[in-house]
């Protein structure tokens, strides 16, 4: 014969671990229902065509405080603003995989390119991009340098570009980088191999 | 034809009197004391009272250039919108209507407002206590108040010693070089860049070198003015906190004055731009700028840095300004501008930040280089072109000096606001934090490290090059 308090004991924790079930899927829906709404917020870019190119990227490396040429196989368009928009997305795919070199925001994204004259570009960037940046000169200027050097690389005829921020101007990227400024690529360039 | 003739005359002499009365006539002008700096503006008579411009008033503390639409002038500070109509004594901030004391007139393409609506304005657009002493045309916003007190020494060489809550410059009247004054009868401080208050009226003393003291406010200033019937030096010390008004004797006047830590008063008349270094601790108020775990943001690192280094400057014998002395918000272009307004010979940028270890010393790169236009006027992007190659020199000293103390320097040129922005040798300095231990950027010891080590390659460039760089 089972005692009865052991028996109520038993009932209380069966019932416990049930309410506790209960809770954790409950929480599980609601954070995936919040994760699948954040990446819908995310503006996507439409999928491309074009074919398989194996290009460089030059991507920042914080711990080193250095930038490393990389290649990677990416599908590039042959449109020259697509190329270089999706050349841009791949430096900053590396960017937003764990673990990161060079960590940025979720959400951190290429949003436009397009060229005002042969040879100036506008590069328009998601608010996350900015937003989340991590703040600091050196950071900052890593992303910069190595979004613009990896471009003139693989696009050629680039002389300079400016970026934009959801399709605002802004005056720095977290509070150092200036964005008001149009980058001559030559002057990025020079500035880029004191990290290379 | 003699009636002609004495026509003529008379013609003659009437626009000579036109010409002296309007020469001789006074400026008047409004001086605005805030937080970060002092700045005055003309006070012009129109319809018999007297009117300011609105963009002179508002725009230094950071309003946005007034637009135009039909009568209606719109601009913006501290995030409410103020409204002004041409012809209207009443203008709308946040929607709420504010009685003028007059109406807003148009001059030049520009819209003025009375003295009156001064306080309704401020009071409505500031985010603290603005005071306004109408008849001295002083308005002070926030409680920023300098005051002082003085002590009357009687003996053979009698003087009377200030000492003031805040370090102030002000302007004396009839000085030679070595700042002894040479006027017998009254000796006049003029404070128009310091928020110099008092309750004191007049003070007497007796009847030798040092008679009286009173204080009075007039024109944008104010001044104490001391009478006696002897001649007196002037010298100021304690980082500019205390004046000391002492008699002169011929002795005194045969030997220049101490050069440390006192310094000459400079004179009212067209007196030289006095070198000084521009510190600005980067961001404030809402901008925490890099964060770094806890409670340690760079803000805070940043102005702890900058008292700092303004200890070591002042004690190797420099002038300093703060761009700011609290938490407060203060945009990059506004940073540039008052940099610019005031000749700095030397702007300092202070940060703190990630990656790395150290101290980063970064000179301005102008991305996109321009052609200065025609005349005096710089474009802004670019303003840094004419200063580059000093701002790599300033940059290679501090550099040079904080390698001497053993530190881990790393020399870059970047592309920085507001550094770019800035018509004078700039640079920026970051300190980087021990990625195991982000609290060592507070340390007390690494902070005077640095500082001294940037003293130190100021000092050297200024012995350098003279007194401007």
């Amino acid at each position: 014969m089972i005692p009865r308090h052991f028996q109520i004991t038993v009932a209380l924790v069966l019932l416990a671990i049930l309410v506790s079930g209960v809770i954790i899927i409950h929480l599980t829906h609601k954070e995936e229902a919040l994760t699948l709404q954040a990446a819908e917020a995310v503006p996507v870019a439409p999928i491309v065509g074009g074919r398989q190119e194996h290009i460089q990227l030059l991507l920042a490396y914080d711990e080193d405080q250095a930038l490393r040429w990389r290649s990677a196989d990416v599908f590039l368009p042959s449109d020259r603003n697509l190329r270089a928009r999706e050349t841009l997305r791949s430096v900053l795919a590396q960017y937003l995989q764990m673990p990161s070199p060079h960590p940025l925001a979720k959400g951190a994204d290429i949003k436009d390119v397009y060229f005002i004259n042969d040879d100036t570009m506008i590069v328009d960037t998601t608010a996350p991009f900015a937003d989340g940046h991590p703040s600091g000169i050196l950071l900052e200027e890593l992303t910069l340098a190595s979004l613009i050097e990896t471009l003139t690389a693989n696009v050629p005829g680039i002389a300079k570009v400016k970026f934009l921020v959801d399709g605002k101007e802004r005056e720095t990227l977290a509070g150092h980088a200036d964005l008001m400024s149009f980058y001559q690529t030559a002057v990025v360039h020079e500035l880029a191999k004191e990290f290379e | 034809m003699r009636w002609s003739r004495t026509g003529v005359a008379l013609a003659v002499i009437a626009l000579c009197c036109a010409f002296a009365v309007s020469v001789a006539a006074p400026e008047q002008q409004l001086t605005v004391y805030t937080a970060q700096s002092s700045y005055s503006l003309p006070v012009l008579d129109r319809v018999g009272k007297p009117y300011v411009y609105v963009t002179d008033l508002l725009s230094p503390l950071g309003a946005t250039k007034p637009t135009l639409k039909g009568k209606e002038w719109r601009l913006e500070l501290n995030k409410a919108e103020t409204r002004l109509t041409s012809g209207k004594d009443k203008a709308t901030i946040r929607g709420k209507p504010i009685d003028l004391g007059g109406k807003v007139l148009v001059e030049n393409g520009r819209a003025m407002v009375p003295l009156d609506a001064l306080l309704p304005l401020l009071g409505r657009l500031m985010n603290t206590t603005v005071n306004f002493h109408q008849p001295a045309m002083r308005v002070f916003i926030g409680n920023i108040f300098t005051h002082f007190t003085a002590e009357f020494k009687n003996g053979d060489q009698p003087s009377l010693v200030f000492n003031f809550s805040q370090p102030v410059k002000p302007d004396a009247n009839h000085e030679n070089q070595n700042g002894v004054l040479t006027h017998t009868d009254k000796t006049t401080l003029l404070f128009d860049k310091d928020p110099l208050v008092s309750d004191l009226k007049t003070q007497q003393y007796g009847d030798g070198a040092i008679q009286s003291l009173s204080f009075s406010e007039e024109n944008g200033a104010a001044l104490l003015t001391v009478t006696g019937n002897k001649p007196l030096q002037v010298i100021r010390s304690d980082d500019g906190r205390t004046i000391t008004l002492l008699m002169q004797t011929p002795e005194v006047s045969a030997v220049p004055p101490p050069a440390q830590p006192s310094a000459p008063l400079a004179g009212t008349q067209k007196r030289p731009l006095e070198f000084f270094v521009m510190i600005d601790p980067s961001h404030g108020g809402a901008d925490k700028g890099a964060s770094f775990g806890g409670k340690l943001v760079e803000k805070d690192i940043t102005l702890r840095l900058a008292r700092e280094l303004r200890k070591e400057l002042e004690e190797r014998g420099i002038a300093v300004r703060l761009l700011r002395e609290s938490d407060v918000d203060m945009s990059l272009d506004r940073r540039a501008e008052i940099t610019n307004e005031q000749h700095a010979g030397i702007y300092v940028a202070l940060h703190a930040g990630r990656p790395g270890k150290g101290v980063r010393i970064y000179a301005p790169l102008l991305t996109d280089p321009q052609q200065p236009l025609a005349g005096r006027f710089l474009p802004w992007e670019s303003a840094q072109s004419g200063a580059i190659s000093r701002s790599q020199t300033v940059a290679r000293a501090v550099s040079d000096e904080l390698r001497k103390k053993g530190l881990t320097v790393a020399s870059l040129v970047m592309p920085l606001r507001p550094l770019n922005n800035i018509a004078t040798p700039a640079i920026a300095v970051e300190l980087a934090p021990d990625e195991k231990d982000p609290q060592s950027l507070e340390s007390q010891k690494r902070q005077n490290n640095v500082a001294t080590a940037i003293a130190l390659g100021i000092v050297q460039i200024r012995n350098q090059m003279g007194a401007r760089p």
